[in-house]
């Protein structure tokens, strides 16, 4: 065990990992983490208290039982020391003398007072000066009430003032950007917000300006402070100069009540909290979970929350009638669906019934609506994924690694879209990673992105030539250059053990092919490489886990084999079904006559806009599960409101199949209800019984049925797993006796990281006063070093669980057209997606869609950047602007996958559904 | 049991008839009421006209009846309400709920809201016993509205609790003795009031030797001793 | 004119090769910009950030701590009057005062031409001349008030124009080759500065004894 005996915790914490502690460290090793496990001990306040080496005064002394009051420590940055709270007295040759805490590793035999007179005299006056200039309008301060400033004057301070003279005035508030405010007078410049641009997020945007009492942090004029994560400033803002402009005066931290829960915005799960005031979500807040989002959370996902109040959300059933969608009552809506399902059925079969999407739902949700489709249909053509993902087969049998083994790999090849892009806090993780312990990234794209910079290597290849290069730096083809050279020594070194592989599609301009082909070839060749699946979308990987895939059953089984479901589904659909692709091909030939779309708008997602037009006009019933109209909305016959994110429980799995709860705080608007009941109840219209009456039926018959589901009883996600979220399959016996996932080296226990992080109501308790109440951090597992647990299929598992058999045969390199250009489309974080454009705080954001070359073809076509270009590809020509940029390599061509304005050309409408690659041609405009 | 037992019992009741009445013919006599009497709240305003209100909530925070309800907004720039950044975009107070505690009085940072010692109204719909801004708002000479339901009397929109916070700044109520206090809300004299210690009883506020002085007050023919 | 020009840019590009992390010329190229323009441009900054890869926040933090950089426009000779202890006694309070009424301009601000920004500084460490005045980082002093007008006369006239550069310009020498250059030829350069600064020595040293004059020298 690497920890020391367990802080005197109080019930709280002990009762969520005390005892997962102990377990989890017996017989596990402390894995390859750099701290030899040993301890050292401190006198702290007269009492003996054990440390780990190397740790920070500030924080041993805090898992001590002792809080030392601070401001600019953050334990996920660096320390900085500014503003001088954490003083204390540690004795050195010359008796004791005031160090900061934070500043202080603990050294055996160290003596530290932190109660001691001089310490109270350096309190009060650090206070007292950090108050000279604050403007003390606490009651119009969004902080007030859970500000640690004002608990920790009213704590440690001196209570009064002698400063008499007129305080500092700057002009406030002034929007640092359009998400952020800044109040230069409450400012205490702790550096926390521009220590985390400039060392998190990599954008240092906002900076420290002037010297002495003149210093303000503040952007460059014009320059707004555009990051994709500055909301996690205004989180950690110790006081109230930074707020967020969506919870301006929204609430005050008494009105709030909060649930644990998980972002479901990217596949990528973080953590957070999810708090209302009277009925209405009014923000999100990032939980520090060591597994996933060492509390950090993306705005996209801090602030799309303000999309579930929208005016255009979905309240009401509608049904069209003339041409235009109508009220009406579910009885009518579920009745109308289930007569027409029911002819559908009757003249062509489960076959001609198709289901698209499901990567909204909760995991109960999408497992009712995949016995749903499977079982009383009958139809095996479900898909979670628009054809823009990886076959479900591949996700779910390839070795699988976790962001933490990504992060600790000895080699990362990085093969997936930009992950700050669409998956933003991985791409923290990952730059986290390569600045702490010098992670050895390898990108392959075909052009620039977030990693580049960061990358050991970074190798571009051209759309459709990806294998050609995975083949060079495995050896099988000569390196075309010294870096890829130097990549594979690294890269194949010990048969790729270490190595892991973050898999995912750059590109929906390109078909799957190529990465498939690559994947395959990775896994062949680099037996012990793991690999971590990009998905894009929520909970697409607890979808195709639930079965919302074709030939798939829940729980990464294959339809073929059917297993307990056979008999417990009465009935399964007799072969495999058709892909997104397939569907909408057929769809479109009149072959598949009603279409589901579980939250899926296949007009602006699936990366072929024609064809998605075409089966939508072709299919006689659309049915719409959704909470937002959308694109695709114009072609559907009934929509049924969905409860979004906040409005049900459940849970979710993360792109690392990482199983965490989802949580409810509000009741869906109107008549909108959870997707599960929405099955059930139209299940029930077509005359069948799925058994459900609630959320635990759909856990139970789960935990029965899919062997990856195990153990997952409602219990055990009302414990210990269930709130700190687990991988699945489950390992191992918790102190329970139950099922569940402890990893190597846990050091158990929640751990206050940082107590100042996770304001709202428990921040009374949890700041001031020495006290360890009112954690609200419900985070994985704490580990001393980076999961070593890594899931083997089988491994004390409760079944073998499906593998993936790569492909033997390449697919061919499609020949370069000299005169065309290769279309790279991608999505970006702020784009036309429903989640950005119904929160008012984010659409604006949405860049607008132009077309990035390398210059030469601007050169090479004569125009200057910013000029509206005509584009040629298969399915058509479109009009867009081209723009100059220099990250673009030649030959190739950015677009953006969503454009921010539905009728705005995105590049779906240049995209040829199955085609390997996607070669654009440029025209000018006539002028004129 | 005797004829005198049946007699003793009556003991009290004939003691009582001889001492003066103390029932007065509510509601066309009034007491007046105590100086520290909680009625129905007003929102001040400044002279300006400015709310006072910054809609921070700290009243609603600290009800114990939760009859409080209020939301800030942000001031609009070119008719603020407030000054300052924010201001009470919704106030309300369920006179059903509350309980004249005087807390949210005490809470207020800027004076705000403070009680009138009006008491006396009723309503025939449980809405109607919700206060929004639009009648607890004060008119503009700085009066509160008198509403038609609402039965005021000479006094009792004066001094409304204000003189609380100005006697006592810290949110100490218990200063003692006679207080002189001036504050946004004007200036007065509290004198002591009864239960302080040394009091005076030349310096006792008449309220709090109501009793003897409403018996005072009583005609001899009602069984009073004014003559 | 805010960008820099391409003979700067020349000398940026050489300035950035002397330091192994380009981000170590920020404070050579603000320098350089503010030689160009007087002050640093908001243009010039976002050039700068470009140059040494950093963002332009990074630049204007950066800037904004150091007293010489500044992030505001300056008149073209910036008079910093000191009024600590040695120039206090000596009458720099009153020389200030004197310097507000005679340029019309409290401290901080520029006169309406454009000529003279107005500042009150600390100890410039010339107290052997106190009471003094700087005007662009060279030193005159001890002022009366009398001698102060006419320095600001000949400030005006371009009499100076030899002795004070523009605001901005901190040295006249500048270095002309990068990293690349041999012993041989730094210990030539430095050669022949010394002598330049040794004719520019004496030739102030002939003007000073000719006009006799303490206050200034023309």
């Amino acid at each position: 065990m690497t920890t020391p005996s367990p802080s005197p915790s109080p019930s709280g914490a002990a009762e969520v990992g005390g005892g997962a502690a102990q377990a989890g460290a017996s017989g596990a090793a402390a894995g390859d983490s750099g701290a030899a496990p040993q301890e050292v001990t401190i006198t702290l306040d007269g009492r003996e208290v054990a440390a780990r080496p190397g740790e920070l005064l500030i924080a041993a002394a805090e898992r001590a039982g002792v809080y030392i009051p601070r401001f600019c420590y953050h334990p996920r940055m660096r320390q900085v020391g500014m503003c001088r709270m954490c003083l204390v007295e540690v004795k050195g040759p010359r008796g004791f003398s005031l160090q900061p805490a934070c500043f202080q590793p603990v050294a055996n035999g160290m003596e530290v007072r932190t109660e001691s007179p001089a310490v109270k005299k350096a309190q009060d006056g650090v206070l007292e000066f950090l108050l000279v200039n604050h403007p003390l309008d606490c009651p119009v301060c969004d902080k007030g009430g859970e500000c640690p400033l004002q608990d920790q004057t009213l704590t440690f301070g001196p209570g009064e003032t002698r400063f008499v003279e007129e305080k500092r005035h700057w002009s406030k508030p002034i929007p640092v950007s359009s998400l952020v405010e800044l109040d230069r007078e409450r400012c205490i410049q702790c550096d926390r917000c521009t220590r985390f641009a400039k060392e998190v997020a990599g954008d240092p945007f906002i900076t420290f300006q002037g010297r002495g009492d003149h210093t303000e942090v503040n952007t460059f004029p014009d320059r707004p402070f555009a990051s994709y994560f500055s909301g996690n400033t205004v989180q950690i803002c110790p006081v109230g100069a930074l707020t967020a402009s969506a919870y301006r005066f929204k609430a005050r931290p008494w009105d709030l009540e909060q649930v644990e829960s998980t972002c479901t915005t990217c596949a990528l799960g973080c953590r957070m909290v999810v708090q209302s005031s009277s009925g209405e979500v009014v923000r999100h807040l990032g939980v520090d979970d060591e597994a996933v989002n060492h509390s950090w959370l993306c705005d996209k996902g801090r602030f799309a929350f303000e999309a579930s109040t929208a005016p255009s959300r979905r309240t009401h059933p509608l049904l069209r009638s003339d041409a235009r969608l109508r009220p009406v009552s579910w009885q009518v809506a579920l009745s109308e669906v289930a007569g027409r399902l029911r002819a559908v059925l009757a003249t062509d079969g489960p076959g001609a019934v198709g289901v698209l999407g499901g990567a909204r739902l909760t995991n109960e949700d999408a497992y009712a609506w995949a016995k749903l489709a499977k079982a009383v249909i009958g139809t095996d053509s479900v898909d979670a994924q628009l054809d823009d993902g990886l076959p479900a087969e591949l996700v779910a049998g390839l070795p699988p690694a976790t962001i933490a083994d990504a992060c600790a790999a000895k080699v990362l090849l990085f093969l997936g879209p930009d992950p700050r892009e669409e998956l933003p806090v991985l791409f923290l993780r990952l730059r986290g990673a390569v600045r702490d312990h010098g992670l050895d990234l390898v990108e392959l794209s075909p052009v620039d992105t977030s990693l580049t910079d960061l990358a050991r290597a970074s190798l571009r290849y051209r759309p459709g030539q990806l294998v050609d290069l995975v083949r060079q730096l495995l050896g099988s083809l000569p390196p075309a250059n010294p870096a890829v050279a130097a990549a594979r020594d690294r890269l194949v070194a010990g048969g790729g053990e270490g190595v892991v592989v973050a898999l995912g599609r750059s590109s929906i301009a390109e078909s799957e092919e190529q990465t498939v082909a690559a994947a395959g070839l990775l896994r062949r060749m680099l037996p012990g490489a793991t690999f971590l699946p990009l998905l894009r979308r929520g909970n697409v990987r607890g979808a195709l886990d639930a079965g919302l895939a074709p030939g798939l059953l829940p729980g990464r089984q294959r339809l073929a084999d059917g297993g307990a479901f056979a008999t417990a589904w009465g009935g399964l659909p007799g072969a495999p079904g058709r892909g997104a692709r397939a569907l909408l091909e057929a769809a479109a030939t009149g072959q598949v006559r009603a279409l589901f779309l579980l939250g899926a708008d296949p007009l602006s997602d699936f990366p072929d806009r024609s064809l998605a037009r075409r089966a939508l006009e072709a299919v006689e019933l659309v049915v719409s599960v959704e909470a937002h109209p959308n694109a695709s909305s114009e072609h559907v016959d009934v929509v049924l409101p969905a409860a979004a994110p906040s409005e049900r429980a459940g849970t979710t799995t993360n792109c690392e199949g990482r199983l965490s709860p989802v949580g409810q705080k509000v009741v869906a608007p109107g008549l909108a209800w959870p997707d599960w009941a929405i099955a059930v109840e139209l299940a029930a219209a077509l005359g069948a019984d799925l058994g459900f009456a609630s959320p635990a039926d759909i856990v139970a018959e789960r935990a029965r049925l899919a062997p990856l589901f195990a153990g997952v009883t409602s219990a055990v996600l009302a414990g210990t797993v269930g709130r700190m979220g687990a991988l699945l399959p489950l390992r191992g016996r918790g102190p329970d006796g139950e099922l569940g996932e402890w990893p190597a080296g846990a050091t158990g226990g929640l751990e206050r990281l940082d107590p100042m992080a996770v304001p709202g109501i428990a921040s009374v308790e949890s700041q001031g006063a020495p006290s360890e109440a009112g954690v609200v951090r419900a985070a994985g597992p704490v580990v001393a070093a980076p999961v070593g647990g890594r899931m083997a299929a089988g491994d004390d598992g409760p079944a073998a669980l499906l593998s993936w058999e790569p492909p033997e045969a390449l697919p061919a390199t499609p020949p370069v057209d000299a005169y065309s250009l290769r279309l790279v489309a991608a999505r970006r974080c702020y784009d036309g997606g429903t989640a950005v454009q119904a929160s008012p705080s984010l659409a604006a954001l949405a860049a607008s869609p132009a077309l990035r070359a390398h210059p030469s073809e601007l050169e090479r076509l004569g125009v200057a950047s910013g000029t509206k270009v005509a584009v040629r590809a298969a399915p058509g020509r479109l009009e867009l602007v081209l723009e100059a940029d220099a990250g673009v390599p030649k030959g190739v061509a950015v677009l953006g996958a969503v454009p921010p304005a539905a009728d705005a050309p995105g590049a779906s409408a240049l995209v040829r559904a199955g085609d390997p690659v996607t070669e654009i041609r440029l025209e000018t405009l006539e002028a004129g | 049991m005797g004829a005198l037992d049946a007699l003793k019992g009556f003991k009290v009741t004939f003691k009582q008839i001889f001492e003066p009445r103390v029932t007065s013919s509510y509601p066309d006599e009034k007491r007046p009421k105590p100086p520290r009497f909680h009625g129905r709240h007003v929102l001040n305003r400044y002279e300006d006209g400015m709310e006072k209100c910054i809609g921070c909530e700290l009243c609603a925070g600290v009800c114990p009846a939760d009859c409080i309800y209020v939301r800030g907004a942000d001031n609009p720039p070119d008719h603020p309400v407030s000054p300052g950044e924010r201001y009470g975009f919704v106030y309300e107070i369920n006179y059903l709920r509350c309980i004249h505690c005087d807390l949210c009085v005490e809470a207020c940072p800027t004076q705000a809201i403070t009680e009138s010692k009006l008491f006396e109204f009723s309503f025939t719909d449980r809405n109607d016993a919700i206060y929004t801004k639009a009648e607890l708002v004060v008119r503009d000479d700085g009066k509160p509205q008198q509403l038609p339901w609402e039965d005021w009397r000479e006094g009792d929109d004066l001094l409304t609790s204000g003189w609380m916070r100005a006697t006592s700044p810290a949110g100490v109520a218990d200063q003692e003795g006679r207080r002189h206090w001036s504050g946004e809300l004007g200036y007065g004299s509290r004198a002591p009031e009864r239960g302080q210690s040394g009091l005076d009883p030349a310096e006792a506020s008449p309220s709090l030797e109501l009793r003897k002085e409403e018996a005072a007050k009583i005609p001899v023919r009602f069984g009073g001793r004014a003559r | 004119m805010a960008r820099f020009s391409p003979e700067n840019l020349a000398h940026a590009r050489l300035l950035l090769s002397l330091y192994p992390e380009p981000r170590s010329a920020l404070l050579p190229l603000c320098h350089l910009a503010q030689a160009q323009d007087g002050w640093l441009t908001p243009e010039a900054m976002e050039q700068v950030a470009e140059l040494v890869g950093v963002t332009p926040a990074e630049v204007l933090g950066t800037a904004s701590f150091y007293d010489m950089l500044h992030t505001s426009p300056v008149g073209t000779y910036l008079i910093g009057v000191c009024t600590n202890l040695a120039c206090l006694l000596a009458g720099g309070e009153e020389l200030l005062r004197h310097a507000e009424r005679s340029l019309g301009v409290a401290p901080g601000a520029t006169t309406e031409d454009g000529m003279f920004t107005l500042e009150e500084v600390e100890c410039v460490a010339a107290c052997d001349r106190a009471p003094c005045a700087a005007v662009n980082w060279r030193y005159f002093g001890p002022l009366g008030p009398d001698a102060f007008d006419e320095l600001v006369g000949q400030l005006r006239a371009g009499a100076l124009a030899a002795e004070v550069p523009a605001h901005g310009v901190l040295s006249r020498v500048r270095r002309r080759r990068g990293l690349a250059t041999t012993t041989e030829e730094v210990a030539a350069e430095r050669r022949a500065a010394d002598e330049e600064r040794a004719a520019r020595a004496s030739a102030k040293a002939a003007e000073a004894q000719g006009s006799g004059d303490g206050g200034s020298r023309s």
